[in-house]
């Protein structure tokens, strides 16, 4: 009796593609199976439908919490999906036929659970939770790719690399099948390739179990064809080539024991996907980490000169450093292809595999750094292409995880059209008995937060002015259809509005360029209640921090962060990863601060604000050097080569710090303020020292005794110089604080309260104008 | 083997397995080589031929080792960039010994490098005696190689004048010298190419030009590529080293090879070796040879004036020379790496820690 063909491919191969439509065109075979949820076939007609476009994922996702998905892509060049097109344009059936969704979704719960059990015995902290999620949620992708369990110390994977003398796995499967054309060879070699890895595996008993399980109720759907009275010859298998040698040995699942199944209510539908998303998710089967140029691989295979590849590659690679305005010329291009040639014939091929094809180019294009390609290298073998659907197919998790979570957070009469108001205290709810309605409102933050991030346009916070409260949030929010649209956008970075937030901070993590930038995305992610994002945003401000000079940034960056650290307790965050980066930029501006502060007194206002900061941090944080910055303080304190204003601002502080007795400050003041020191530099020292502390400062008696000794050691132009600065540094005093210092003076002058009084309240006399206008006679020197 | 010379050339020091190699042949020789270049790679990252072993010439990089012998079998001339002590020399040379049996048609590159040396030059007692002739002439390097077939070697390239390196172009694009003296032109046998060697980091370098980079597969050679191969590459040639200068002190142990080496390799990279922090990396070069000379300098001082080992003290001193060579820039760089990483790297390292805190005060 004549069996169905079993088609074992690799997913996402384009040879694969390539041998399995000449195999359909030959057997013309009445129906088409392939390895894919069964309870998806109705999706088939919309990935046939003329508006669609691969790259394209099918997808089924749980209706309950926590969100389970599945998720099947499919690029142009992946068999199944050129398997399904076939059956489609040649009017023959096709279905699915590997479990139902709603039973790999079940399994997955299960083994999820079971997972959080074990990790809850090894009393892992609270915020790996949000890794785990991410971790499912990979897993999930990896569910179909080739069991990668270890034989001894190498994975079948290296094993194989290993024994072809190739640099992976990948390699090898590229020369040994994607540029075979002869006839049948992928069809033995992928069946034999697959029992071959079968063999060698150690699966984990429950991985292993699964495979049967699958392969089982495949067998059944292909027995069943088979009762509808199809001709087994003319029953085409799409599947895996792991499971081929497992479809002939197991025995087909019965109805009652598929009834049997576990199921949890899942939704399926089709997303739009991109090849940059193929390419990041590493994982799931093969062929998917170059999409572009599995692509061009596929056009010059369907020409059946899988060797032109090579051209197009290069040509692709030359075209794209040019656009970006580097010059390459084709005589480069072609020693790139002649090498990658030569490459190729050291191992005995004649075809160039990718490896090789980079290679070249780096070695002939890129001068041997891969680093003036890398942009080159991306756009050819990953691209930027983007799948689209006939409107309204998609229904994706995403949404439905939105929906959930707005009715939860009991947000749901604010999806209107009409603008509203949310105002939000973050703080537990004392009267309420659970700790999910204690915290709603917090909730509701990180959740608005999130979908801020991900700029889907529902809500949006409200700046209060009132900066001390940092428990309340005012949020407007308003409903459109814009936001549905980005919503659905939103389902390419993940499939739970959490998990697609935090693809969107690492995408701008990945981007960010300046410390500002970075500091923003550790607060964003600290709002979203997203730990393993600040995670990963400290260590982008760490590796940018190397690299900032600028004083000003870094006292700004300690001054967000330190806040962070300070107020952020009402979101009940662990902030512990961000001491280490406070500290090392602390550190940084203590030993650049030196050098900083050799500059005029306009530049000076900026060193001086980072001083003040970085002294506030220093106080309210005890993680920070603090006997570095106090030694910091008392060297600008006492240098006399650097900027005055800050040599007294240094003094101010470790005055009020108590750093600095009476004695040794009246010395200081002696020191700078004695005749010979420009009247400029003495007043500017004196300003930057009454930045701080008046109250300290008027108090001291002695200060302004000295004070009084300098003015008396000045002759007339000196003074009138001395005069304009001392005016400016008294500036930022009250009137009140002005008549103190008055009467001050006026007690080492041996005047009492009452005359100063009257000095300072009568009317201008004609004389004292007559002086004031002569003074802008006076040359200032353009100070 | 004669040992009256400091060094023999690479062909005469592993004459065994080239011999080898050859006898045991299987693959495809291309014309002019002497031995299949899949033969060619396992000389240089070692393996085993007939039950011989055949000792790795260059550590860690295979594949950058395939891309340069792929290089060379489509005729394209090789060029070999990388900061010094990356090995850049000692791959060409052991390359052109198992392709041509032969490593010593060299030109060393200086700025004295005259086109002469690059095409050829006359014996004038002959020339004026006899008028130009064959028998006068002094063939270079490049000269011989293109007559015969084989490969020449350009050590450090980017030292000589610009003006000089342009002589290579039209050799290597038309792979012909005309002598207009003798009315002739030499055409290159199949076979010819070039190895030219060059720094990136170095004084008294010339760019080179896009027209003669353009004439060259460049492969850039990068540092070892994993602590273990370095640390072995320090312990070996350190070993060497004490021996032929009969340095008194013990030899340094592998927790301070390794230490050594980490500090390196993370200045250098400008990343710590978990690969979680970015550092700020120095000026100075900090190359497997600069770690390499740094231990034995240790150990001489160590023999000549200390205990006869190497103290955390002695390695602070010879740190803070290798690192900091630029005062301003290197000292807040370094001082930052003592802080933020070294503070923290247990007790193992606190010795060492103290030591340079104390110089960088």
């Amino acid at each position: 009796m004549s069996e169905p063909v079993l088609f074992g491919v690799r997913h996402l191969s384009p040879a694969g593609s390539w041998h399995l439509l000449e195999l359909l065109n030959r057997v013309q075979p009445e129906i088409v199976l392939v390895e894919g949820p069964s309870d998806l076939t109705d999706q088939l007609s919309h990935i046939c439908a003329q508006e669609t476009k691969p790259p394209i994922a099918i997808m089924a996702y749980s209706e309950t919490v926590p969100i389970r998905t599945i998720l099947y892509p499919f690029a142009v060049y992946s068999p199944e999906y050129q398997a399904i097109k076939w059956a489609h344009d040649n009017g023959r059936k096709c279905r699915f036929i590997d479990l139902p969704s709603s039973v790999f979704l079940a399994i997955q719960e299960q083994r999820a659970l079971q997972e959080q059990r074990a990790a809850l015995e090894n009393a892992r902290t609270a915020d790996a939770v949000s890794d785990e999620a991410a971790d499912t949620a990979e897993e999930s992708m990896q569910r179909d790719a080739e069991p990668d369990s270890t034989v001894g110390q190498l994975s079948p994977s290296q094993h194989i690399a290993e024994v072809t003398g190739e640099d992976s796995q990948e390699t090898f499967w590229e020369r040994h099948f994607e540029h075979n054309l002869y006839a049948e060879s992928y069809l033995l070699g992928a069946a034999a390739y697959g029992s071959q890895l079968r063999g060698v595996t150690n699966n984990e008993p429950l991985d292993e179990a699964e495979n049967i399980l699958r392969e089982a109720y495949m067998k059944h759907e292909i027995e069943k064809a088979i009762q509808q009275g199809i001709a087994p010859d003319k029953i085409v298998v799409v599947t895996g080539a792991y499971h081929v040698d497992g479809l002939r040995s197991v025995n087909a699942l019965t109805e009652e024991e598929i009834a049997s199944l576990p199921k949890l209510p899942s939704q399926t539908t089709l997303m739009p996907y991109s090849y940059y998303r193929l390419s990041s998710r590493s994982g799931y089967g093969a062929g998917n980490k170059a999409p572009a140029y599995y692509e061009l691989l596929w056009n010059n295979l369907q020409e059946g000169k899988p060797e032109h590849t090579a051209y197009a590659y290069m040509a692709e690679l030359a075209r794209y450093q040019r656009k970006a305005g580097h010059m390459v010329s084709a005589a480069s291009v072609i020693e790139a292809v002649r090498l990658s040639q030569a490459l190729a014939s050291m191992k005995g091929f004649s075809v160039p595999s990718l490896r090789d094809l980079r290679d070249s180019a780096v070695t002939c294009i890129g001068h041997g750094n891969f680093s003036e390609i890398a942009l080159a290298v991306a756009d050819t073998e990953i691209g930027t292409k983007l799948g689209s659907l006939p409107e309204g197919v998609s229904r994706t998790s995403i949404q439905a995880d939105f929906y959930r979570l707005l009715k939860d957070l009991k947000l749901e009469k604010y999806r209107t059209t009409v603008a509203q108001t949310l105002e939000l205290d973050l703080r537990e709810n004392m009267r309420v008995k659970s700790e999910k309605a204690a915290f709603l409102d917090l909730s509701r933050s990180f959740f608005l937060h999130r979908l801020q991030v991900l700029g889907i346009s529902f809500a949006k916070i409200q700046h209060t002015n009132q900066d001390k409260a940092t428990w309340a949030e005012h949020w407007n929010m308003v409903w459109s259809v814009e936001a549905e649209i980005e919503l659905v956008e939103s389902a390419l970075r993940g499939e739970t509005v959490e998990l697609a937030a935090a693809f969107a901070l690492k995408e701008r993590i990945d981007e960010c360029s300046t410390i500002d930038e970075a500091a923003a995305i550790i607060e964003a992610a600290c709002l979203c209640g997203m730990p393993a994002s600040v995670k990963l945003a400290v260590s982008a401000l760490q590796r940018l921090a190397v690299d900032a000079v600028s004083i000003k940034e870094i006292a700004q960056t300690v001054h967000s962060l330190s806040a962070v650290i300070r107020y952020g307790n009402i979101r009940r965050l662990d902030y512990s990863p961000l001491v280490p980066i406070v500290q090392q930029l602390f550190l940084r501006a203590c030993l650049i601060m030196a050098d900083h502060c050799n500059c005029d007194n306009k530049a000076a206002g900026a060193v001086i604000d980072a001083i003040a900061i970085l002294n506030e941090a220093s106080l309210n944080h005890d993680f920070t050097d603090g006997e570095r910055w106090i030694a910091l303080l008392a060297e600008l304190s006492d240098r006399d080569d650097i900027n005055t204003k800050v040599s007294g601002f240094a003094a101010a502080i470790l005055l009020e710090r108590g750093m600095i007795s009476n004695e040794q400050l009246a010395i200081e003041v002696e020191r700078r303020l004695s005749k010979g020191i420009p009247a400029d530099l003495g007043a500017a020292w004196f300003e930057g020292l009454a930045l701080k502390n008046k109250y300290a400062l008027i108090a001291r008696l002695s200060l302004w005794e000295k004070l009084s000794q300098y003015l008396d050691t000045l002759d007339r132009e000196e003074f009138k110089r001395a005069l304009v600065f001392l005016r400016r540094s008294f500036s930022s005093f009250t009137a009140k604080e002005r008549s103190d210092i008055a009467e001050n003076l006026a007690e080492v002058w041996g005047l009492n309260a009452q005359q100063v009084d009257d000095m300072l309240n009568r009317a201008t006399t004609d004389q004292e104008l007559e002086l004031i206008e002569a003074l802008e006679e006076f040359d200032f020197d353009d100070i | 083997m004669s040992t009256e010379f400091q060094r023999l050339p690479a062909e005469a020091i592993y004459q065994k397995e080239i011999d080898a190699l050859i006898a045991a042949e299987k693959d495809p020789v291309p014309s002019g080589w002497s031995m299949s270049p899949r033969s060619v790679l396992k000389y240089i990252v070692g393996g085993n031929v007939d039950g011989l072993e055949i000792t790795p010439k260059y550590l860690g990089h295979d594949r950058l080792v395939e891309i340069a012998i792929a290089t060379l079998l489509t005729d394209r001339s090789l060029l070999l960039i990388g900061e010094p002590g990356t090995a850049k020399s000692w791959l060409s040379e052991h390359l052109t010994a198992a392709i041509n049996g032969d490593s010593t048609k060299v030109i060393q590159g200086t700025a004295g490098t005259t086109e002469e040396h690059i095409r050829y030059s006359w014996n004038y007692a002959m020339l004026i005696a006899q008028g130009p002739s064959p028998e006068a002439m002094l063939k270079s390097p490049i000269y011989r190689a293109m007559e015969s077939g084989t490969i020449a070697r350009f050590e450090e390239i980017s030292r000589c004048a610009s003006e000089v390196q342009d002589a290579l172009i039209s050799i290597l694009s038309e792979k012909r010298i005309s002598v207009p003296e003798l009315s002739y032109e030499l055409p290159a046998k199949k076979g010819f190419a070039v190895i030219a060697t060059a720094n990136t980091r170095d004084k008294g370098v010339n760019e080179m030009s896009a027209a003669l980079k353009r004439r060259f597969n460049i492969v850039v050679l990068p540092s070892p590529a994993d602590i273990a191969t370095e640390i072995d590459i320090v312990k070996t040639r350190v070993a060497q080293l004490a021996g032929s200068l009969e340095l008194q002190a013990q030899l340094p142990g592998d927790e301070l090879v390794e230490k050594v080496v980490t500090i390196f390799r993370e200045l250098r990279n400008g990343v710590t070796l978990d690969g979680k922090q970015k550092l700020k990396p120095t000026s100075g070069v900090l190359s497997t040879a600069e770690a390499i000379s740094l231990l034995a300098n240790s150990m001489a001082l160590a023999g000549g004036f200390g205990t006869g080992e190497i103290t955390d003290y002695d390695l602070a001193a010879a740190l803070q020379g290798a690192v900091v060579k630029d005062e301003d820039k290197d000292s807040v760089a370094f001082k930052e790496y003592l802080e933020n990483i070294l503070k923290k790297r247990g007790e193992k390292w606190r010795g060492l820690y103290k030591e340079c805190k104390e110089l960088n005060k």
